[in-house]
């Protein structure tokens, strides 16, 4: 077999006769490449900033809130009905196995002051096992004792936004503050969550336990009822299983008859995020395809131009038969060719890709994650492309007659 | 041992509803050191002739002996071996890679060896290959930018430089003119003087048959005559 070198020679001094022609030819898998590249870098980074998010709210989660009520005639829509209470959420907690920890939480809204600092924040009354279902770390201080929550202690915990915006640079822990004028000591501030997928700040927040909620700042519900119940399942697995037996630990302790609705909801949240994070999946996928199809078509192109090449160069084909060229020898000279074309297109192509990509995070502000996996598939997919697309014409040019070829003008 | 032995070499051609016989039972045997002729008229089977006996077409019927080989049977890639290894051609056309220096030219058969022949010494070779025809001051001169004498030159150090014992031309001075159609006649003297290489050369001129030592003519596809021209 005719050594490697030589024959890399051989091409890139045919494909240097025709610059204009090899460059045109490589466009196709350049663009295809490129595609490829930039559209798996924006696919990827949406995924992963969705997987965050998916952190963020805590994964596992169920969220169980009180059924709808009807009020002569007036559905009221969800937690109108107060039907869900503190015992329930020990029950879940208590009962179903497939439970891991369940928090209630009361939630609403206050004006609190420290010095002559205040700020208007939601005012979340919940227990010490909200921090475990919704995967917050604390930056400072701790969590609420049982104690402090069976007994209303006022204490709270802070979000980074509240403690930020009423304490500065100084630290919070075991400062007094005054939610709707009431004083809560603070015990603790949490690391940042950042955005929710909805855009909120999900550190603009203050958690207190839920009795002290219930008794000395949002005081006209009906003791024990609860806004919702947040549930944090064993495992991703098990979301399903935790679902169905909050359902009946609850039908049955609302004595909810055989034929009657639920008089509560159990939303899955996780499960909501996951099937966005599936669809996003399934849509940079068919982009990948579509970029797919346009290396196919680049491919076709080499094919094209490596068959005018064989035509063209039908006497060199001969005279290097006539010389000793045997049949691999040509073929491997022309696949060769064919696959230094692809090759060099790839390598532009993933550069122009990362640029693109780069282009578009820089001035879209998308996310994009640029995988060393995407790059090793597309420059082997389009050297793939190259040696599929080669053979043909290589084929056809190694099964010339030499003396047929020789004659060629 | 003769280098080239046929025995009742055919070679049929289908044209339509008749057959045309190129050739038609030629049995020729030509030794080593020779230097032949082969004469007559187009469409007598003197190319078809040469093909065969360069192994770039095959006989429909008959035996062809080189160098005490039979290749009537082989396939196309062991075609392609013997005649890396045993023949040079030497065309009326030149037939050199374009945009390819001369050096790189001389170098292609080398390229195809079954030998492993490294990039150094296939430099080397064909180096000395064109100081042997006095081209060394040419070796990176592209095919157009030499002469047309100067091109058969080069043609000619690639059909050396595997050592070939045989040379086949088909007319290698067609395109050249007298001045040095006589140059490159006498180069082909003293390669087969000097060096006892074969070689079997198609004309149509007398003149230049006349440097030859054996002269076979052809016609219809037979040899009609082969005589010897000078010892």
């Amino acid at each position: 077999m005719i050594h490697l070198p030589s024959i890399i020679k051989i091409a890139l001094r045919a494909l240097r006769v025709n610059k204009m022609r090899s460059a045109l030819t490589m466009l196709g898998i350049i663009i295809g490449v490129a595609a490829v590249i930039a559209m798996l870098a924006v696919g990827k980074g949406a995924s992963t900033k969705l997987s965050e998010q998916i952190a963020t709210v805590g994964s596992n989660l169920l969220i169980v809130v009180p059924g709808s009520t009807t009020a002569g005639g007036v559905r009221m829509g969800y937690g109108s009905y107060q039907s869900l209470t503190r015992s329930d959420a020990e029950a879940i907690a208590s009962e179903c196995s497939s439970v891991l920890l369940a928090a209630p939480l009361i939630s609403g809204s206050g004006q609190v002051v420290f010095g002559n600092a205040n700020w208007a924040t939601a005012v979340l009354g919940t227990t010490q096992d909200m921090l475990g279902v919704r995967d917050w770390t604390l930056a400072s201080g701790r969590n609420f004792y049982e104690q402090e929550i069976r007994s209303a202690a006022k204490v709270c915990i802070l979000g980074q936004t509240v403690a930020d915006n009423l304490f500065g640079n100084a630290n919070p822990i075991d400062q007094t503050l005054r939610i709707r004028k009431v004083p809560f000591t603070v015990v603790g501030v949490l690391n940042s969550k950042g955005q929710s997928m909805m855009g909120q700040d999900q550190d603009d927040i203050i958690y207190v336990p839920i009795m002290a909620a219930e008794r000395n700042l949002f005081g006209r519900r009906i003791p024990g009822s609860v806004h919702a119940i947040m549930v944090k399942a064993t495992s991703t697995e098990d979301l399903g299983r935790a679902e169905e037996q909050i359902k009946q630990l609850l039908r049955q302790r609302h004595r909810i008859g055989p034929m009657q609705d639920d008089d509560f909801t159990v939303r899955n949240l996780t499960q909501m995020l996951q099937l966005t994070e599936q669809a996003q999946k399934v849509m940079s996928l068919l982009l990948a395809a579509i970029a797919g199809v346009s290396l196919l078509v680049g491919g076709i192109g080499i094919m094209n131009i490596m068959l005018v090449s064989v035509t063209e160069r039908t006497r060199e084909i001969g005279i290097r038969m006539a010389v000793g060229a045997k049949t691999w020898d040509i073929r491997t000279q022309f696949i060769i060719e064919a696959l230094i074309l692809s090759m060099i297109g790839g390598l532009i192509g993933i550069v122009l890709g990362i640029t693109l990509a780069e282009v578009l995070s820089y001035f879209a502000g998308w996310t994009i994650l640029i995988s060393v996996w995407a790059i090793v598939m597309s420059f082997g997919f389009s050297a793939l492309v190259g040696v599929f697309f080669g053979f043909y014409p290589a084929y056809k040019a190694s099964l010339l007659d030499p003396i047929e070829a020789l004659r060629h003008e | 041992m003769a280098l080239i032995k046929t025995d009742r070499l055919e070679k049929k051609y289908d044209v339509g509803d008749s057959v045309v016989h190129a050739l038609d039972g030629v049995s020729i045997a030509i030794s080593a050191g020779e230097f032949v002729a082969v004469m007559g008229p187009s469409g007598s089977g003197k190319s078809t002739f040469m093909n065969v006996a360069g192994c770039l077409d095959k006989a429909s019927a008959g035996r062809y002996l080189l160098d005490g080989t039979d290749v009537s049977r082989m396939g196309r890639d062991d075609l392609a071996r013997i005649r890396n290894e045993k023949i040079g051609f030497v065309f009326q056309g030149f037939n050199l890679l374009s945009r390819t220096s001369a050096l790189e030219n001389v170098e292609v058969p080398l390229l195809y060896s079954t030998l492993p022949i490294g990039p150094k010494e296939r430099r080397e070779r064909a180096r000395k290959a064109l100081s042997l025809l006095g081209l060394d001051d040419r070796r990176h001169h592209h095919p157009n930018q030499l002469s047309g004498g100067q091109q058969q030159r080069v043609a000619i150090a690639r059909a050396l430089v595997n050592n070939a014992p045989l040379i086949l031309a088909d007319e290698p001075t067609g395109n050249l003119d007298t001045k040095t159609s006589v140059e490159i006649m006498e180069l082909f003297v003293r390669l087969n003087e000097q060096k006892g290489i074969t070689i079997v050369l198609v004309t149509h001129e007398p003149d230049i048959s006349a440097y030859s030592k054996r002269i076979v003519r052809f016609l219809d596809g037979r040899i009609v005559s082969d005589e010897v021209n000078r010892p």
